[in-house]
């Protein structure tokens, strides 16, 4: 079975599964989609893989899937054997499909403030932003609590979920969107987290954390 | 009250909290933004948050431990001084160690990070911060004046008192408001003595500071929003950012304590040269200082520090029973606690970071350099080989630091000279694409490892090596005259200059840069007269075709030297 991802370099939503592909040690093919400027995702033949006409969209197989979510969560059932990336627990299912939700929240404000910037898309910006730092707030005070009750990522267990990898990669393009992260201190130390992941790889704007000191 | 960006108040910038190591803070006060960061020696910098060479955000980059590297680019700049020590573009003596990015005050007390606009008062601590155990609560960022958050604040109590510096004591509780530009502050604050329950007393604060916040924001929005302060950026000036033609020792020199002399390996007396207050230069690796000897001499010895350890230079000494030279004065008659004056550090042997495969062979104490070059690229993760020849494993010197790398590093003992050069070339290998090596020990070594670099297909420009430095006593009793060819200029040489300083008075631009005879950058071509050859650079046939000489410290024996300059 070979894995194809239709593809944007610049499209943080297609970079989450690369980027959880890469932590799996996922062999994967690649169809570059013009998103920008060409808008090859509103194009009749990507239509016929997803009518929804949103990037990305995963092929397994005869198995044709989009939603960078719904992805996050297949890949994850159907190849990580640790069962880590996303437990199987009812409660901690809840919780994972939270984060997920919060993703797409992060995807509508900072990431649609990103493409009013960078991309020529015609949204409001003052109000994607102001969303996106009433977002970032709540995630900051989550993760200052979380730090204080032992807990590193967004959902309970002591690992790294797809939730993390969910809302991850629009956190960090935020700048160019024109949002800061001066005030949220403690989501900034958690992306360093997640960005320490073994299997970390990089896309345009997100860059490697340094090492973390290895304790002697 | 207004802000001003002079305003020399201290303030809380931070949690300690928000200060994990490698990790670097984004932070504001009165409206310049700071790149805040804890080294692995526990030291916290507060700077300001722009490269010097590109204007990016420094808290982007990577916190290595010692350096911050900018993501972008590569530059890097070290803990304490703020210099930076490294420019890609430029691998050779670049300017980059004397940029030196604007650094802020810092304090670390009561679980905060303080800091102010400038250093025109010292800090102190807050009436009756000194008897108490203080737990941080969450901090609260908030888009409205400073002025406006004290207000409120003082308002959650009526029986609260304003303390100097914005900031109020409500009961057991301590609230500073951190003035981050004229329109946005964050309240900082601090609950004396460690509750039963921490995790609900600080979730209680943090909803009172939300519900406070909400109410702030809701009423900011009904008035103008002040105009945010306008920080100055100053320009690095021509004189740091451009290239200095060439390597004139500068006369800048400084006191330095000799804060621990020990022997570090049989021969080898080590000594740790610590600034009398605050912190030493940056320096790149591979550099060296010029001791000021108390008989008057000056040698040159290697830094062995790694990247952004600024608070003393260790170098190490040859204790040659037999020799005449500097060093003798050194081990002999200088104690710690005495003082020496030093020069800036100044690199001859430039370490590239854009190697893919680096070989270091070091013989005897020509380990010092190269210790420092395995330093910085073991803390960069890059990959190297350390080669340490020595005549038996007593006179490995700085066992302990070569110890705790990372790298490959092999001590070789005893080993017979073809025995040597066989290993030599094994370390070595063929040559591909960006390898390089760098060599220092004594010159049979040097030209061993020339000679088989180069027979093994590495080129010149792969090959780096420093000469032992010159260990003889410079005899410049002589005087002559010099004819300068080209220049058609006859000059006196008295005793006790050296031809060099000569044609700098007559107004020559003369390339140099140990002065000391062992670098080869004043190499000169010789017409006429014979030389008294004093340098190490020139190897036997060289000096005995009497055709060359080096201009810093080679003299005449006859009465006139003919120079092709």
């Amino acid at each position: 079975m070979t894995i194809t991802l239709y593809d944007f370099e610049l499209s943080g939503n297609c970079y989450k599964l690369r980027l959880l592909m890469s932590i799996l040690k996922l062999r994967y093919d690649i169809v570059p989609v013009d998103f920008f400027p060409g808008r090859q995702h509103k194009a009749d033949w990507f239509l016929k893989l997803n009518p929804f006409g949103q990037l990305p969209v995963l092929r397994d197989g005869d198995l044709t899937l989009s939603d960078s979510g719904a992805i996050l969560a297949y890949l994850a059932k159907q190849y990580d054997e640790t069962g880590l990336w996303f437990p199987d627990d009812p409660a901690i299912t809840a919780q994972v499909l939270r984060w997920h939700a919060v993703g797409d929240d992060i995807t509508s404000t900072a990431s649609a403030a990103r493409l009013a910037l960078g991309f020529d898309y015609d949204f409001n910006i003052e109000k994607a932003q102001k969303s996106a730092h009433r977002i970032f707030r709540i995630m900051d005070e989550h993760l200052w609590f979380g730090e204080r009750e032992g807990r590193d990522w967004l959902c309970s267990p002591a690992h790294p979920t797809t939730a993390d990898i969910a809302c991850f990669p629009y956190v960090m393009l935020s700048e160019e969107g024109g949002i800061s992260r001066q005030d949220y201190p403690a989501l900034r130390r958690w992306t360093d987290r997640v960005r320490r992941i073994p299997g970390f790889v990089v896309m345009s704007g997100i860059f490697p954390a340094g090492r973390a000191l290895e304790q002697a | 009250m207004t802000f001003t960006l002079s305003d020399p108040t201290w303030y809380p910038i931070a949690s300690s909290e928000d200060l994990p190591f490698r990790h670097v803070y984004q932070g504001q006060l009165l409206g310049r933004e700071l790149a805040v960061w804890r080294a692995d020696d526990g030291n916290v910098n507060v700077w300001e948050n722009r490269c010097l060479h590109r204007g990016v955000r420094l808290s982007i980059g990577i916190n290595e431990g010692a350096e911050l590297k900018c993501q972008y680019h590569g530059w890097r700049y070290a803990n304490r001084s703020a210099g930076c020590t490294y420019i890609p573009a430029h691998p050779a003596d670049a300017p980059a160690r004397r940029i030196q990015n604007r650094t802020y005050p810092v304090r670390e007390a009561y679980g905060l990070i303080w800091s102010a606009a400038n250093d025109e008062q010292p800090f102190r601590p807050f009436p009756g911060a000194e008897d108490k155990d203080w737990l941080p609560l969450r901090p609260m960022p908030v888009n409205a004046e400073p002025e406006d958050v004290l207000a409120a604040l003082a308002r959650l109590d009526q029986y609260a008192d304003i303390l100097p510096g914005l900031s109020i004591r409500s009961g057991n509780v301590i609230w500073f408001v951190q003035p981050v530009d004229a329109g946005r502050a964050v309240i900082r604050g601090l609950l004396a003595d460690q509750p039963a329950e921490p995790l609900a007393e600080l979730r209680r604060y943090n909803e009172l500071l939300t519900g406070l916040r909400d109410r702030l924001e809701r009423a900011a929005t009904r008035k103008p929003a002040p105009a945010p302060l306008q920080p100055i950026f100053e320009k690095v000036s021509a004189d740091l950012a451009t290239m200095p033609e060439i390597a004139i020792p500068r006369g800048n020199t400084m006191t330095v304590v000799v804060k621990r002399k020990w022997q570090s390996a049989d021969g080898v007396i080590g000594f740790e040269l610590a600034a009398r207050q605050g912190h030493l230069p940056t320096f790149q690796p591979g550099a060296h200082i010029d001791v000021h000897l108390p008989n008057g001499m000056t040698r040159q010895y290697s830094i062995t520090n790694g990247p952004g350890d600024l608070m003393s230079y260790v170098i190490g000494v040859k204790a040659e029973s037999a020799g005449k030279g500097g060093s003798k004065v050194l081990v002999e008659t200088v104690r710690e606690g005495d003082l020496l004056a030093i020069s800036e550090p100044r690199n001859n042997f430039p370490l590239r970071r854009d190697a893919t495969r680096t070989v270091l062979i070091a013989g005897g104490i020509g380990i010092t350099p190269l210790l420092s070059m395995a330093r910085f690229l073991d803390k960069s993760s890059l990959p190297y080989e350390l080669h340490y020849f020595v005549r038996s494993g007593e006179q490995a010197a700085f066992r302990d630091q070569l110890e705790a790398l990372h790298g490959k590093v092999i001590i070789h003992q005893g080993l017979p000279r073809d025995e040597i050069a066989a290993t030599i070339a094994t370390s070595l290998g063929e040559w591909s694409m960006a390898q390089h090596v760098y060599v220092c020990g004594p010159s049979a070594m040097l030209e061993s490892v020339r000679a088989t670099a180069a027979a093994q297909g590495w080129p010149d420009e792969a090959i780096h090596f420093e000469y032992f430095k010159n260990d003889k006593v410079i005899d410049n009793s002589s005087s002559f005259e010099i004819e300068l060819a080209r220049s058609a200029m006859t000059l006196h040489v008295p005793a006790g200059k050296t031809i060099l300083e000569i044609m700098r008075e007559a107004g020559l631009t003369v390339p140099s840069s140990c002065e000391q005879g062992a670098c080869g950058t004043c190499l000169t071509t010789v017409i006429e007269g014979e030389i008294d050859h004093q340098d190490v650079y020139l190897n036997n046939s060289e000096k005995a075709s009497n055709a060359c000489m080096m201009t810093c410290v080679s003299r005449a024996k006859s009465a006139r030297l003919v120079l092709d300059i």
